[in-house]
């Protein structure tokens, strides 16, 4: 077995890197990576804990995280299709529209 | 755990993190996504050695397979040459790691809390086999598992609405 914390430390690191580049990159299509980034660092953690409690709903949860990340992806993948039909580039930072 | 195990987990915990690393900080979104494909295969190599294979092998083609060549077509027809010159990050980017160094470092102190509060299961990995996250997703699971599918059918409906709109600028 794996031991869970240290299996629940790299999945900290995993989802805090996916949060640093969610902040910080300006392209709209690496900030939705970072989010699968993140999502599959919660993999992680699940997947940690199914196996430490002996019970299979961790990975059950775990595969319902992947398909949300599908449906995510595509839904946010398709927004950035419709903005940049509108504007050039995808940079967070051009769309301010519905900022202030 | 034996040793080689551990050996095996702590490569594979190192190299996903490196490929994390390598996989925000590329300046262009091809390499970018390419180490995120890296990630996710090691990933899948953790999930194995937590006796998760059909979780390890959804993560290969799902993820692996389907969504981040979804991001790679998606990235290469949407053909955007002024990317690669512009900066990678926008100007509050230290604040943004100091925001995930603190997160880390709250998560990193609590990671044994677990551990130390509930005992490990004495089957132990025995309970990852496929046969038992069958049974426990079509008979437990399976209202949230055709609620699931029908977020996926509203995903695909939603973006083809999303990705066919055409407005004027």
């Amino acid at each position: 077995m794996v031991p869970v914390g240290a299996c629940l430390g790299l999945s900290a690191v995993l989802f805090a890197i996916g949060l640093i580049g969610f902040l910080a990159r300006r392209n709209i299509i690496l900030m939705l990576v970072s989010v699968e980034i993140m999502l599959n660092s919660v993999n992680v953690s699940l997947a940690a804990f199914s196996q430490h409690l002996g019970d299979a709903r961790g990975q059950v949860m775990a595969l319902f995280v992947i398909a949300v990340a599908a449906g995510e992806a595509a839904i946010g993948l398709g927004l950035v299709l419709a903005l940049s039909r509108n504007k050039q580039g995808v940079n967070v930072e051009d769309v301010t529209r519905l900022k202030w | 755990m034996s040793t080689a195990g551990l050996v095996i987990f702590y490569y594979l915990a190192a190299a996903s993190i490196t490929s994390a690393i390598l996989a925000i900080t590329r300046h262009k979104p091809i390499h970018s996504l390419l180490w995120v494909l890296a990630l996710f295969l090691h990933v899948a190599g953790i999930f194995l050695l937590m006796g998760a294979e059909f979780l390890a092998a959804v993560q290969v083609i799902v993820y692996a397979g389907a969504i981040l060549v979804f991001y790679l077509f998606f990235l290469m027809l949407l053909d955007l040459p002024s990317e690669a010159a512009a900066p990678r990050f926008s100007a509050h980017w230290p604040l943004s790691v100091v925001a995930g160094v603190a997160f880390a470092t709250l998560i990193w102190y609590a990671r044994d809390i677990p551990a130390a509060l509930v005992p490990a299961a004495a089957g132990g990995p025995s309970s990852g086999n496929v046969a038992t996250v069958g049974k426990s997703l079509f008979t437990e699971f399976a209202v949230p598992f055709e609620i699931v599918s029908l977020v996926l059918l509203s995903a695909i409906v939603g973006a083809v609405v999303m990705a066919k709109r055409k407005t004027e600028p």
